[in-house]
């Protein structure tokens, strides 16, 4: 108890429920929150037809505006933002999981070549059965990149290696060509729907397009928040964690299965968007410290302010030209990325 | 020991040759010209080698055949063996110098970083132009090209260099993804803000063998071939340089003259190759280790091979993507990749550390 407390832990007790928090990862968090309700009131309100937002609130609680308003909020603006912030909470979590498993800080989904699986399996269903609706697309992606996580895992024979992260890049380069040889030879018309998709912009955003991810995005926060104790203790190594009682095998299963999933429903929906699954786990670290569950929910957080500020200015930059978020997430994620490998730099 | 006291020792002298490397090198040069004969007879109107042959030696203006050789095929497969052959020198050079078995021009950024510079001289033509006239037209692409490659290569060692490892693969390989990232954000960000330019290098960045015209060829020869001879100039040092950098500086090489001669020469013939070709990647990286396998390790040796199975691999890999899905075109590029990966995807479950 003191222990906990020392550690910045606050008991709070309802009844027989008990639980501990960190009142400074929480008043973080909920500050990150705040801050991403802003950011949409601002993203929700610019564009071409710029709207007010005490009219941006008022369409939301269906209040009275002008039918033109409402429209622009309701079918065009909303379901935009919601998807940034769906896939950018999801990458953010499934990145923060991945490097937690592999304990390697460079680890994301995206880089080891999921992204470029759910591509191709997505490809794949839009040009071999065109009459799919858009729902099936998560289903496809995720078959893709779980196979590519499973032959990455397979061929590095090691997850926690610096193998795992040389043969996935390997492996997103032989996929990236496999995706270049389909553009080249598909008819003109499926490439370019299909181009849209995968330069990773969120302009297709759709109610339809929100369920399935949306879906798979909470089974798999549920399935790393209920991991996220062992996964703590597996981080003091494995035998310590056998001997706290932590199934390893099925712990490690369950967490790559999840971020991979997550990774490739995300890209199914908004195609790629690379460094979110990179970035955001460790300036959630930078804001909250160690301590899974926290720095999983936080990952969230921030990844989805990040996705929804990425598609924001690109939408708003170069206006009425739109640049995909996947292209200003590269150019201000790669900076970043340098600077970690610089911080890392006599361990690599 | 008493070698090394005449004078004439002092320089390594080429150790006597095994009949099988002989057979393997012949072999490959046999290999090469019989991949031009296929590239110039295969297509929508097959022609015979024989015809082939003699439409090279002795062209005859009216005939269809020799026509269609020499008019139409000729230039694509020039421009492949002059691509291809800067590509498998280039990284022979660059393995050799970071003595790291996963750099390519690719990996280490430089294909992103001379499309990076062409499509950006597109871009901002007007203001290009008003500097200095001629800069982004087509004269100045190999130029150009070479200009970026060698910023962003250099950018990338700079920063892997850091560090007590120095150039290790890992680092080498997440510096070039990082840099070859960012440089192609660049790029499409204005591919995308400006339909002209898209227009104008769209098949060209697909690394593509089409579309080429002889003054293109004309333009890209002279960096490749100073590239070529810098690197054969080079070719003892680097030897030199191989056994250790204690050893080299000993047997007095000056490591950091020699180390920025060849990827100053290394810069150069990735630009000739993307100028010419486009983008093509992993020719690089598949090219030395194969001929490391059949020659050795003396580099005197090895930067002709490469040259030579740079210039076949370029080849095969456009026939096959004129001929796979005929009469449909796949990108050279990719088909060079779906070849290179698996080396590198070796190559990588391989290494140690």
């Amino acid at each position: 108890m003191t222990a906990a407390r020392a550690a910045g832990y606050a008991r709070f007790a309802c009844g027989p429920l008990a639980f501990r928090l960190r009142p400074r990862v929480v008043a973080t968090c909920v500050g990150l929150a705040c801050a991403i309700g802003a950011g949409a009131l601002v993203a929700l309100s610019s564009g071409s037809l710029p709207i007010p937002a005490a009219q941006v609130l008022a369409a939301l609680v269906r209040a009275q505006v002008p039918a033109e308003v409402a429209q622009v909020i309701w079918d065009i603006r909303l379901p935009r933002v919601l998807l940034a912030m769906l896939a950018g909470a999801m990458l953010g979590l499934a990145g923060a999981a991945m490097q937690a498993l592999t304990r390697n800080s460079l680890a994301d989904p995206g880089l080891i070549g999921v992204k470029e699986g759910a591509s191709v399996a997505v490809l794949a269903l839009i040009l071999a059965v065109p009459a799919a609706g858009v729902g099936l697309r998560p289903v496809a992606g995720m078959a893709g990149g779980l196979a590519v996580a499973l032959a990455v895992a397979g061929l590095a024979r090691d997850l926690s290696g610096v193998r795992f992260v040389l043969v996935g890049i390997g492996m997103s380069w032989l996929l990236s060509a496999a995706l270049l040889v389909f553009i080249t030879t598909a008819d003109i018309n499926d490439v370019e729907t299909a181009l849209v998709w995968l330069a990773g912009s969120l302009h297709a955003a759709s109610w339809p397009l929100l369920p399935a991810p949306a879906a798979w995005g909470a089974a798999g926060a549920v399935l790393l928040l209920a991991t996220a104790r062992g996964a703590d203790a597996a981080l003091l190594g494995d035998p310590v964690a056998t001997g706290l009682g932590v199934r390893l095998k099925a712990l490690s299963a369950a967490r790559l299965a999840a971020p991979v999933l997550m990774t490739a429903a995300a890209v199914s929906a908004v195609g790629s968007l690379g460094f979110v699954g990179l970035m955001a786990p460790h300036m959630a670290r930078f804001a909250v410290g160690g301590g899974q569950s926290a720095l999983l929910v936080a990952s969230a957080l921030v990844g989805a302010a990040m996705v929804l500020a990425a598609d924001t200015v690109g939408r708003l930059l170069f206006a009425p030209l739109q640049i995909p978020a996947g292209i200003v997430m590269t150019v201000a994620g790669v900076p970043l990325f340098l600077f970690l490998l610089w911080r890392r730099r006599d361990q690599l | 020991m008493t070698v090394a006291a005449s004078p004439a020792a002092r320089r390594p002298r080429l150790r006597p040759l095994r009949l099988g490397r002989v057979a393997g090198m012949l072999g490959l040069v046999a290999l090469l010209l019989a991949l031009a004969l296929a590239h110039l007879g295969v297509g929508a109107r097959p022609v015979a080698p024989w015809t082939v042959v003699e439409a090279l030696l002795a062209f005859d203006p009216d005939s269809f055949d020799h026509n269609v050789v020499v008019s139409l095929r000729l230039l694509r497969c020039l421009a492949g063996l002059a691509a291809g052959a800067a590509l498998g020198l280039c990284g022979a050079l660059v393995q050799s110098v970071t003595r790291n078995p996963l750099g390519e021009p690719h990996v280490l950024g430089l294909n992103a970083g001379a499309a990076l510079a062409v499509v950006s001289a597109l871009t901002f033509a007007p203001a290009l132009e008003r500097i200095l006239p001629g800069l982004s037209g087509p004269a100045a692409r190999p130029f150009l090209a070479a200009l970026g490659a060698g910023a962003v290569f250099g950018l990338v060692v700079a920063t892997a260099r850091a560090g007590r490892g120095g150039l290790t693969p890992l680092k080498v390989t997440l510096c070039g993804v990082a840099f070859s990232a960012f440089a192609a954000a660049l790029t499409s960000a204005q591919l995308i803000l400006d339909d002209q330019t898209l227009a104008a290098v769209r098949l060209w960045l697909a690394g593509d063998l089409s579309g080429q015209s002889y003054a293109a060829l004309q333009m890209a020869l002279p960096p490749l071939l100073f590239g070529l001879t810098l690197a054969l100039l080079l070719s003892g040092r680097l030897n030199a340089l191989a056994l250790g950098e204690d050893v080299a500086r000993g047997l007095g090489v000056d490591l950091a003259r020699t180390r920025f001669a060849a990827l100053a020469a290394a810069a150069l013939l990735c630009g000739a190759a993307v100028s010419l070709a486009g983008p093509i990647g992993f020719v690089g990286l598949v090219v030395p280790h194969a001929v490391r396998g059949m020659a050795g390790r003396d580099m005197r040796l090895v930067l002709p091979l490469s040259a030579v199975a740079g210039a076949a691999l370029v080849l095969a890999a456009d026939l096959a993507a004129r001929t796979l899905f005929a009469p449909r075109e796949l990108a050279t590029g990719a088909m060079t990749a779906l070849v290179g990966v698996p080396v590198f995807l070796l190559l990588a479950a391989r290494s140690r550390r």
